[in-house]
């Protein structure tokens, strides 16, 4: 699998086509389904901040996902029209309730940070941005 | 996701079997499930949530279990999931939440 890309809207029932298109193209490529399922998992996760917070479920608004392979080491793109948001400026623990409420938060966040080996976000000319997360799939 | 309440549980406890996905789009239907059926069963002290089928877990999902978690324990009730499949469990466990509620794999 060299590259393969999807399309989709800022819209939440896009979630269920985005994990199962990652599952699809990572089963030619990893065998463990408890590693297919963290990736899978980490995309989702970055996918549903862009659509849910960053995008505010605009369907006008277009996201393009890209899976690239390198040798072992799989480079995950995602292509964003919202100004980016800097993951790593989140709190290393997820916060088990949030203050003020009783929902807990920072899950997602927390799993692409314990999955995932790299996470690159830069803004691209006009204010939209590009997600780039590094995964060795070998190790 | 499908939510199935199972029969075999005692007068104190519900049983309940998760097929399909937990996960953004389905968190909010298994919270406003158990809530009601709480509600509509005085007394229960445990609920169970039978895990075999359910083959997907996002934070969403996660974050929907520790808040019934949360919710339930000041009305005496504890959560738990058994049989679940080791694909959820790592997400679980990932978490920390497998220390905070009874998990029991498939």
């Amino acid at each position: 699998m060299p590259k393969t890309s999807l399309q989709f809207s800022a819209i939440a029932d896009n979630l269920p086509i985005i994990r199962h298109f990652v599952q699809t193209h990572l089963k030619s490529m990893v065998s463990d389904p408890i590693r297919i399922n963290q990736v899978t998992v980490a995309v989702e996760e970055l996918c549903a901040n862009s659509i849910l917070h960053a995008n505010k479920e605009d369907p006008e608004k277009e996201l393009r996902l890209e899976l690239r392979l390198q040798g072992s080491v799989l480079h995950i793109y995602l292509y964003d029209p919202a100004p980016p948001y800097d993951i790593h400026a989140y709190p290393a623990e997820p916060k088990l309730l949030r203050a003020g409420t009783n929902r807990p938060g920072g899950f997602g966040i927390y799993l692409i940070r314990r999955i995932i080996d790299r996470i690159d976000i830069r803004r691209r000319k006009g204010g939209s941005s590009v997600y780039h997360m590094v995964k060795d799939l070998s190790a | 996701m499908q939510i199935e309440v199972l029969q075999d549980g005692g007068a104190n406890e519900l049983h309940l079997a998760l097929r399909g996905e937990l996960d953004a789009l389905t968190a909010p239907k298994l919270y406003e499930q158990l809530t009601q059926l709480v509600q509509g069963k005085p007394g229960i002290s445990q609920i169970t949530l039978h895990c075999r089928e359910l083959t997907y877990l996002s934070s969403a999902g996660a974050g929907i279990l520790l808040m019934c978690m949360d919710n339930f324990a000041p009305k005496g009730i504890t959560l738990g999931l058994t049989e679940v499949q080791p694909e959820v469990y790592n997400i679980l466990d990932l978490l920390g939440l497998t220390k905070l509620m009874s998990v029991t794999h498939a």
